[in-house]
């Protein structure tokens, strides 16, 4: 454990002095805090919603490119460099190599999704109040804020971009290439997130039998990542969701990021470095 | 140069038998043998040196003494642990062929990080990372990021690095690459003392001179498979052949030998040393291993 902790602080390090972690921060920053000033352009939806809709859709999309990106990068870098070779002649395993590179790019999302979350919980805490006496004044529902429930979101997208961050380092630990790990870890994010379709197709009378058991067998093979999409009825839903579903979801995550390491571990120990 | 006396009865360092490693290339897993059948020992408190020419094997057996390949078959023993096993490589130091760090840390900071990756206790931490970084004189050029240092530095930080924790095995490939004459002898002087602390050293590289000077035997390589090994004496050595060191006359008759010495003594010379004419390792390597068609 001492050296899976050295080497996911070494990696977060590394992580965070890199220009691209600071330009998506920078620019997810930017997005959430420029969705203030342009809800005149929201068609029709509660302000408050529209600007928690952009920021969760910047939390997730920044995030997933972040945590794609940079945990092809990371790997990568230590295999092309050959500084993993320096790495492995230490006493150190390959399954600590790679929970240490796993827990130190997670370590990363989890600053990233603080950061944005945490500018989210600010810009939404300052315009409900303003929004309350506007809706108080025409005879509306006040609208419903709860940062809590926020908070139990961030923590769910962290959870969410630990699986996109697993599922990418057991993709790279067999590809021999970066653009091929970073194009296969991009598919395989987009399949996890339209899960809710495919399972459509699998059940549909239309589809052929291929396209059942091709659409099947990916519902099974990679994560639902479309569960972890609660953000508007945990913040801004007066009724919330049940402790159980969000438990659920929990064990649902970490059962699937230990899966995905479990295989990882299982691949890198026969790749010859 | 004098072998320790480790032949038989401890542990030797390394010990290789049979060793093989095949790869598979290709869309159709060609099979490509890089290592055939090899087997030496390194004795521990020994420098060994590991030479051959460019694809010789050298490298891949590098890699399975470290655990980075599996071999195909045969086995490679460090300190009695099997060379996959995690726990082979605590007493290891190594340094890669033109090694490239972490460019983001400090000199300080890089030998530290490998120091705690590699176990040894935070008490005694401050004081390993000086040690290393002392012996390879990089204690000035310490707190500068590692990616403003000179090839050369990159080398002493690179084997600072390899010995932060006091391992009894140092593994060097290519030690003196793109080092000056001045710092590759100083590396030199840092493989000695290891070997004064009892330490052993396995050293890969071209520059033979070194190797000749500083090795107690050496094992070359050619095409995967082990062409020699031995002490340097053995190996060079011609004794088929015999010098005459004469001071004071310029001719030598091996058959007239008796008659040469009291021909000497005669004429108020000495004999001062008979030994066998004896190749430089650069000699032997070019004669032996240069590329021809066959």
């Amino acid at each position: 454990m001492n050296a899976v902790f050295w080497i996911a602080k070494n990696t977060f390090l590394e992580a965070v002095r890199q220009k691209f972690f600071n330009f998506l921060l920078l620019l997810g920053l930017v997005m959430t805090a420029v969705s203030v000033g342009i809800t005149g352009f929201n068609f029709g939806s509660s302000e408050l919603k529209f600007i928690a809709d952009f920021g969760f859709g910047g939390l997730f999309l920044f995030g997933s490119i972040l945590a794609v990106v940079m945990s092809v990068q990371l790997f990568f870098a230590e295999i092309d460099n050959r500084t993993a070779i320096t790495l492995l002649a230490k006493p150190v395993n390959r399954r600590a190599f790679i929970l240490g590179k796993f827990f130190g790019v997670w370590a990363l999302l989890g600053v990233f999704t603080l950061i944005m979350t945490g500018l989210l919980a600010l810009v939404l805490a300052l315009r409900q109040p303003a929004l309350a006496q506007v809706a108080l004044a025409r005879g509306m529902p006040e609208p419903f804020l709860s940062l809590s429930g926020l908070g139990i979101f961030a923590l769910l997208q962290w959870l969410r971009l630990g699986i996109v961050a697993a599922m990418t380092v057991a993709f790279t630990s067999f590809s021999q290439t970066y653009l091929y790990a970073v194009i296969v870890s991009f598919c395989g994010l987009l399949i996890a997130q339209l899960q809710y379709i495919l399972q459509d197709v699998a059940g549909s009378a239309k589809s052929s039998l291929i396209v059942k058991c091709g659409a099947e067998a990916l519902t099974k093979l990679l994560p639902n990542l479309q569960l972890f999409n609660l953000g508007p009825q945990l913040t801004l839903n007066a009724q919330g969701v049940p402790a159980g579903t969000i438990a659920e979801i929990f064990g649902y995550g970490s059962v699937w990021i230990v899966v995905l390491l479990l295989v990882t571990v299982w691949c890198f120990r026969h790749r010859e470095m | 140069m004098k072998t320790p006396s480790c032949e038989n009865g401890c542990v030797p360092a390394i010990e290789i038998s049979g060793l093989t490693k095949d790869f598979r290339i290709g869309i159709r897993g060609v099979k490509l043998r890089a290592v055939d059948n090899v087997s030496f020992r390194v004795n521990a408190g020994e420098i060994f040196g590991l030479l051959g020419p460019n694809g010789s094997g050298k490298s891949t057996t590098l890699k399975i003494i470290l655990g980075l390949f599996r071999p195909t078959s045969g086995s490679c023993r460090i300190f009695g642990h099997e060379s996959t096993e995690t726990a082979a490589r605590r007493e290891v130091g190594f340094l890669p062929e033109a090694p490239y760090f972490y460019g983001y840390l400090s000199g300080r900071e890089l030998v530290r990080f490998y120091a705690r990756i590699a176990g040894v206790p935070a008490k005694q931490l401050d004081e390993a990372v000086e040690k290393a970084l002392e012996t390879t004189g990089m204690t000035e050029a310490a707190d500068r990021r590692v990616k403003t240092y000179s090839k050369g530095m990159l080398q002493r930080i690179g084997v600072a690095q390899a010995i932060v924790h006091d391992p009894q095995l140092v593994i060097l490939d290519e030690p003196t690459a793109g080092i000056d004459p001045v710092g590759s002898a100083e590396i030199g002087e840092c493989i000695l003392a290891m070997k004064k602390r009892g330490k052993t050293v396995v050293l890969c590289s071209h520059l033979l001179g070194q190797v000749e000077n500083i090795c107690d035997r050496i094992a070359i390589m050619n095409r995967g498979k082990l062409v020699v090994t031995g002490t340097l004496d053995n190996v060079l050595t011609r004794k088929d052949q015999t010098t005459l060191t004469i001071s004071g006359l310029d001719a030598f008759s091996e058959k007239d030998f008796a008659e040469l010495d009291a021909f000497l003594r005669a004429r108020g010379a000495t004999l001062d040393a008979v030994s066998h004419p004896r190749l430089s390792l650069e000699k032997f390597f070019i004669q032996n291993f240069s590329k021809d068609p066959q």
